[in-house]
């Protein structure tokens, strides 16, 4: 309805502009606030009505994913005990986790690669395990995540030295479902 | 196209098991590991209509021929050199005198023909120079496209004739890099003809051979998952087996039709038989640390596999049923991918000593280990020639990950692969 009005306004307008054209400058000036208002009230109409939850869904899951809303997590080498560094992390994941309670999600386990491939596939689905019965204890529904594991596959940082492998020793969460 | 190289392949797999029946008598009087090599003199092979381009076809048989047998291990081959010092070869007119002087005992000759319609035709004649007598005789034949497993074909023929199990038209699958992401390749023993069997634009983990060859069992990631699949080669149809967890490291059974895997469908890794006839699961092990990376023995009683049960992990051996398990690795504090030699008397796996990865070969009758690579970047997932004397590894001893092949004996490492990255080779067993 409002928009026919628009559409109505703006030719009505665009009308008055071109029938004017050639006679006098003046009357430009009176039609276009007429516009402007009408485009302002719209916005102004429709804004508040967009609740958190109705931006949220709006996103993609990349989107959703790109804003990184769960941090990963860390591992010693060789090791798939959640860290102590790592419960601060999965409790602030666990928040935004439980206050978005139609996320989907994936830990995705992912190892150095000073190990084998096939060893690094059960270690990194033992860290992701790990993580995810934490995050089970922190009051995350169990049906929610899923687990995976990449093994020395995934690296994020391709270095030799401690800090590149520690980079890959890591547990990354990504969101399936929103 | 498909076909024709489906039924040579299948010509070949017939040719070898029935020429395998006649060789198995003969296997005692040959050779062991440490008996001196047979020596033989391979002169360049004649050529009948004489052409550049017949010449060039001659001379990749003959080198195949002559790289084929050099890195058996079984023939000493007399240098190319010493052949200038004796009367120049006539096959009309064989002076096996001349052969002997200069230290063979096997003289091979060869004779290249390009017949109509391009047909390559490659004929031996085997002799012995001591006793001065013909031995045998055999013609090869194929398009110029299969000039390479022509020459190979017969490289098998004649180390089976000294009671050997051949190899050489055998082929290798494996992972590379090469194109950007891990797919699936195979090529021939040697290194050569590698060709991409999977797109799929997604991780592609750990392949190895069904054991008819025709089907290639991998772990791929194209669902977001590490998922088991089998793919038919001369179809290529693709079949799904596993979805459930973790699922890697098939190894096909030698003789039925069923394969172990690891699986961490019931929420830790544990070992799987699958048959593949009725598609049902036995869980082997019930254990909560991880158990992964299973092979079978060549006899198919007993089962390899590594597992972290004492703290670390270390490899175990089970019988196929999952019973009387016993821990083969006694120092160290991490091993991983075991592989049983064909005839079933020694064990490779990878060792991991201060972030170095090597190769280890435990010998079950003398209860001892030798290691293979030393000192070299990391050494993995070694697979076992069909005949036990060569073995296959992925090492990125020079920077990237490549292919190499080196022998029982931690001797002849030659490097079969170079573009992009590439990893976890599987041999055909036969």
């Amino acid at each position: 309805m409002k928009k026919l009005i628009i559409i109505g306004i703006l030719t009505l307008s665009l009308l008055v502009f071109f029938t004017a054209c050639g006679k006098k400058v003046k009357t430009e000036p009176v039609e276009k606030p007429v516009v402007k208002e009408v485009v302002e009230k719209v916005v102004k109409a429709e804004k508040p009505e967009l609740t958190e939850e109705e931006i949220f869904a709006k996103k993609s899951l990349d989107e959703i994913n790109s804003e990184g809303h769960l941090k990963e997590v860390y591992f010693d080498f060789d090791k798939y005990v959640v860290r102590e560094d790592a419960k601060s992390v999965l409790q602030a994941n666990s928040e935004w986790l439980i206050s978005h309670s139609s996320i989907g999600f994936v830990v995705e386990g992912n190892c150095d690669e000073r190990g084998t491939i096939e060893y690094n596939i059960a270690l990194g689905e033992k860290r992701a395990s790990n993580v995810k019965k934490y995050l089970v204890s922190l009051g995350v529904p169990a049906n929610r995540v899923k687990i995976t594991s990449y093994g020395k596959s995934k690296p994020v940082v391709k270095g030799v030295d401690e800090a590149s492998h520690q980079k890959n020793r890591r547990a990354d969460f990504r969101i399936v479902k929103k | 196209m498909k076909k024709i190289y489906f039924s040579m392949i299948v010509l070949i797999i017939f040719m070898l098991i029935s020429t395998n029946l006649f060789s198995q008598k003969e296997v005692v009087i040959k050779l062991k590991d440490g008996v001196s090599h047979i020596p033989i003199a391979i002169p360049v092979f004649t050529l009948k209509n004489n052409s550049e381009k017949n010449s060039k076809y001659r001379d990749i048989i003959h080198k195949t021929v002559w790289d084929d047998l050099r890195y058996s291990r079984v023939f000493q081959l007399i240098p190319q050199e010493h052949y200038s010092y004796i009367q120049k070869f006539d096959q009309n007119n064989i002076n096996f005198k001349d052969w002997s002087s200069i230290k063979a005992n096997i003289l091979i000759t060869g004779n290249v023909e390009i017949s109509e319609g391009d047909r390559i035709v490659f004929s031996i004649k085997v002799y012995d120079c001591n006793s001065e007598k013909f031995i045998f005789g055999r013609n090869f034949g194929g398009k110029p496209e299969f000039i390479r497993l022509i020459s190979h074909r017969a490289s098998d023929v004649i180390l089976e004739y000294f009671g050997e199990k051949s190899y050489f038209t055998t082929k290798i699958v494996f992972v590379s890099k090469r194109d950007g992401n891990k797919e699936v390749y195979i090529m021939d023993y040697d290194g050569k003809r590698q060709r991409r069997i999977t797109y799929n634009d997604y991780i592609e983990l750990l392949p190895s051979w069904s054991r008819d060859n025709e089907k290639i069992l991998y772990t791929s990631y194209r669902k977001n998952n590490p998922d088991l699949y089998m793919f038919h080669l001369y179809t290529g149809r693709t079949e799904l087996l596993a979805s459930r967890g973790a699922n890697i490291s098939a190894d096909w059974h030698p003789e039925e039709n069923k394969i172990v895997f690891s699986s961490t469908k019931d929420g830790n890794a544990e070992i799987y038989l699958r048959d593949m006839g009725t598609g049902k699961l036995k869980r082997l092990t019930f254990n909560r640390t991880i158990d992964t990376a299973p092979a079978w023995s060549p006899s198919g009683r007993e089962i390899s596999f590594t597992s972290e049960r004492g703290g670390s992990p270390q490899i175990y051996i089970m019988d196929a049923e999952g019973t009387n398990i016993r821990r083969i690795t006694r120092e160290g504090s991490y091993h991983d991918s075991s592989a049983w030699s064909p005839d079933g008397t020694r064990l490779v796996y990878v060792s991991r000593i201060e972030y170095r990865f090597d190769l280890y070969v435990y010998n079950f009758k003398t209860d001892t280990t030798i290691k293979l690579t030393e000192d070299s970047g990391r050494n993995e997932n070694p697979s076992w020639s069909p005949d036990g004397r060569h073995l296959i590894f992925a090492s990125n001893r020079n920077g990237r990950y490549q292919l190499y092949s080196i022998d029982y004996d931690g001797r002849n490492l030659i490097k079969l692969t170079s573009r992009g990255e590439n990893e976890t080779p599987d041999w055909q067993k036969k």
